[in-house]
């Protein structure tokens, strides 16, 4: 088989991983003068698929010839798609000659479980050698460590890549055993563990040696499935506020089912990925890592689920109008952060400013503010009583325009009776819909 | 430490000088000078028939200088570098803006850099947004091909991006050699034997890819559409990111265009 389609049968089966990026690592040049390859904290996207998504890696799986059967996979044992395997040789060097041309940043290396999870860590690694001490590239790498696969391998890898990530999958121990039995909760948690205390060491050991070990500067992330399983978003941004806090992880990436296989376990194949969901998952895990949030204050028991037409900032604004309003040239970083419209980098910007002279309306949108949100929350010099228009104005405004520009159908995912009208085969029209969420949020201001 | 003031009268005149950023040092010192704000700068090659006068400003490099010395000293090296990138953006009254700055600046003291509420300062701040942002996505957005003897690569940029691009494909490709060819500007980055150059040209003609060459842009083309999930097409989020106007020096976009 050529390269062209193992490269086409290996990107397609890898095109489902969510993570993408290649930040959190600075790397000027290559070390040691021989070789090509730098990194930049916030990383660089090089291209934008159809789907919008960032291309920044070269992602593609070493091999899909999988040994396990997960239910929820294209590659799963028991489907019949093409099978294809690269040998490290044609994987170093199509990175090479990408890279070069500058098409990416680096490389993602995934792989379905050729015979068991320490072989086909053994052959990642051979890329990732080749990569690093023949081809002298310093450029991104991303690794996926295999559950099971043994700590020293595991080891291997963390000095090789930038990140490493073990996928939790599925968002709880009981759908991980039906849907990918062969995959233990301990396979998936041990190596996270070691991979936690190798960067730990590392970090601690730079400080203290000159030459210390690399491992992982760009630190853990992991992912999980959206959408194929029955939990609810509380329980999910739970288990993502777990993992940060227990495992140190830079990232948790949440990933929309697509159905690619039929099973009665699973969504019918013609389910639309909850697309809006994982959008919602991802502005709440913003605001955990970003906004000083906790998962509790975002979702409960008793609100179990996002709200469809309101980010989880304005859902927790319009909960706890009490907070407000608050005054610009006075309240705490933290206060202004709470705000609907302004995030980190216009509350650092008033802070600034506000040391020079007093801030008013135009001020604030100069320096970037949604006044159209935040005039709601705040006071100003020149609208020194927070303004007061009627519910229904701010309700308006408050809505979160994403929610309609990902289609309604994605609504009905939500699936909960006040939502019922939307799915409708007379669905009313986008516009009686924003109208009628108008409503029904201004009622509760 | 406030500055000193730098009281300015409107006149009916333009500036016009050579176009180069010590051109535009001795502009100041002449508005600083005669205490006067002239209507407009222009590059002498940018300017067109109008009703004003015209005021020609050679360039002398030691009114230059001293214009260079007085902002390090009174105000900061911030406002050098602001300076600096707001001279390579496109805007077409950029030099202007920048002396309305600069007499704010001077009135201030080295906090005025910050004072991101202000229009003198926000017109600034947001050319220099607009410059950076434009050289963040070609760092991602360029695309070389292998010429055998060189990596060539074609932009058509709004703003003069190419001193800003230099440093990050040098560190990442010392021992290549390339070249980033501006065709907006009609300038080229060469990078060859460890040496670094912009000069200006008037065409760069590029030879045919090899056969090498153009399999490896096929197999990046068809791991462009690959990669896209069809379940969740996206074209206004695609184009957010990536806008139409760089498609057209992009591989694996040219084709949709
Ligand atoms: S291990 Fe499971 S998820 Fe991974 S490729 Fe194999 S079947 Fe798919």
């Amino acid at each position: 088989m050529d390269i062209m389609q193992k490269l086409t049968i290996l990107a397609d089966s890898a095109k489902y991983d969510a993570a993408c990026t290649s930040s959190g690592v600075t790397r000027g040049g290559p070390p040691g003068g021989k070789g090509m390859g730098s990194a930049v904290p916030d990383g660089i996207c090089h291209s934008f698929s159809a789907d919008g998504r960032c291309i920044t890696l070269l992602k593609v799986l070493m091999s899909n010839a999988c040994a396990y059967d997960c239910k929820y996979c294209v590659n799963r044992s028991s489907n019949d798609v093409p099978r294809a395997t690269f040998t490290p040789d044609e994987l170093a060097e199509l990175t090479i000659q990408f890279y070069r041309r500058n098409y990416i940043e680096g490389l993602f290396l995934s792989s379905g479980v050729v015979r068991n999870p320490d072989y086909t860590s053994e052959q990642m690694i051979r890329v990732l050698a080749l990569l690093r001490y023949e081809h002298h590239f310093w450029g991104y790498i991303h690794a996926k460590v295999i559950p099971g696969t043994a700590s020293g391998l595991v080891r291997r890898l963390g000095q090789l890549a930038d990140r490493i990530s073990v996928n939790v999958e599925l968002p709880s121990e009981a759908s991980l055993s039906t849907l990918a039995p062969q995959k233990k909760r301990k396979a998936i948690f041990t190596p996270m563990a070691e991979i936690k205390q190798g960067i730990a060491v590392s970090q601690t050991d730079i400080v203290r040696y000159k030459h210390a070990e690399n491992f992982a500067p760009g630190g853990q992330a992991t992912q999980m499935i959206i959408g194929a399983t029955p939990e609810s978003d509380y329980n999910i941004l739970r288990l993502a506020s777990g993992l940060y806090t227990k495992y140190d992880l830079r990232r948790v990436f949440y990933s929309a089912y697509i159905p690619t296989v039929t099973d009665t376990m699973l969504p019918a194949v013609d389910t639309k990925p909850p697309l809006l969901r994982e959008h919602r998952l991802y502005q709440a895990d913003w605001l955990m890592r970003q906004y000083q949030f906790d998962a509790e204050e975002i979702l409960s028991e008793a609100q179990p689920n996002f709200n469809p037409y309101l980010d989880p900032k304005c859902n927790w604004a319009v909960n706890n109008l009490h907070f407000f309003p608050v005054d610009v040239n006075t309240a705490s970083f933290q206060a202004l952060l709470r705000v609907p419209g302004i995030g980190p980098k216009s509350a650092k910007a008033i802070v600034i400013a506000r040391r020079h002279s007093h801030i008013g309306m135009s001020q604030l949108k100069r320096i970037g503010v949604v006044l159209k949100r935040a005039k709601y929350f705040i006071l100003t010099d020149d609208l020194p009583c927070g303004i007061r228009l009627n519910k229904q104005t701010m309700a308006k405004a408050l809505i979160d325009p994403g929610s309609f520009s990902l289609g309604v159908e994605q609504l009905s995912l939500f699936d909960r009776p006040e939502l019922k009208f939307l799915t409708d085969t007379k669905a009313p029209a986008i516009q009686e819909v924003r109208e009628e969420a108008a409503t029904c949020l201004a009622s509760k201001l | 430490m406030p500055g000193f003031k730098i009281v300015t009268n409107p006149a009916d005149l333009v500036y016009l000088y050579d176009g180069s950023l010590a051109g535009f040092f001795c502009c100041v010192h002449r508005s600083f000078y005669e205490r006067e704000l002239p209507i407009d700068i222009l590059p002498e090659a940018a300017d067109q028939p109008s009703i004003y006068p015209r005021a020609y400003i050679s360039t002398d490099q030691a009114k230059a200088e001293a214009v260079r010395a007085s902002i390090v000293k009174n105000l900061s090296d911030r406002v050098i570098e602001l300076t600096e990138h707001v001279f390579l953006c496109h805007h077409p009254h950029k030099e202007q803006k920048l002396l309305r700055f600069l007499i704010f600046a001077f009135g201030i003291g080295p906090k005025a850099a910050y004072m991101l509420g202000e229009d003198a300062v926000a017109d600034v701040l947001e050319m220099e947004k607009h410059l950076l942002g434009e050289v963040h996505l070609l760092r991602g957005f360029i695309r070389f091909a292998d010429y055998g003897e060189m990596l060539g690569g074609v932009i058509t940029p709004k703003n003069f991006v190419l001193p800003l691009l230099a440093a990050h494909f040098a560190n990442r490709f010392p021992n290549e050699n390339f070249m980033i060819y501006d065709k907006t500007h009609k300038a080229v980055l060469a990078f060859q034997g460890g040496k670094l150059e912009i000069t200006m040209v008037e065409e760069v003609e590029f030879s045919q890819p090899s056969e090498d060459e153009l399999r490896f842009q096929s197999m990046w083309k068809n791991f462009y559409k690959t990669i896209g999930i069809e379940e969740r097409v996206n074209p206004r989020c695609r184009m957010g990111h990536m806008p139409k106007r760089y498609w057209q020096n992009m591989t694996e976009m040219r084709e949709y265009l």
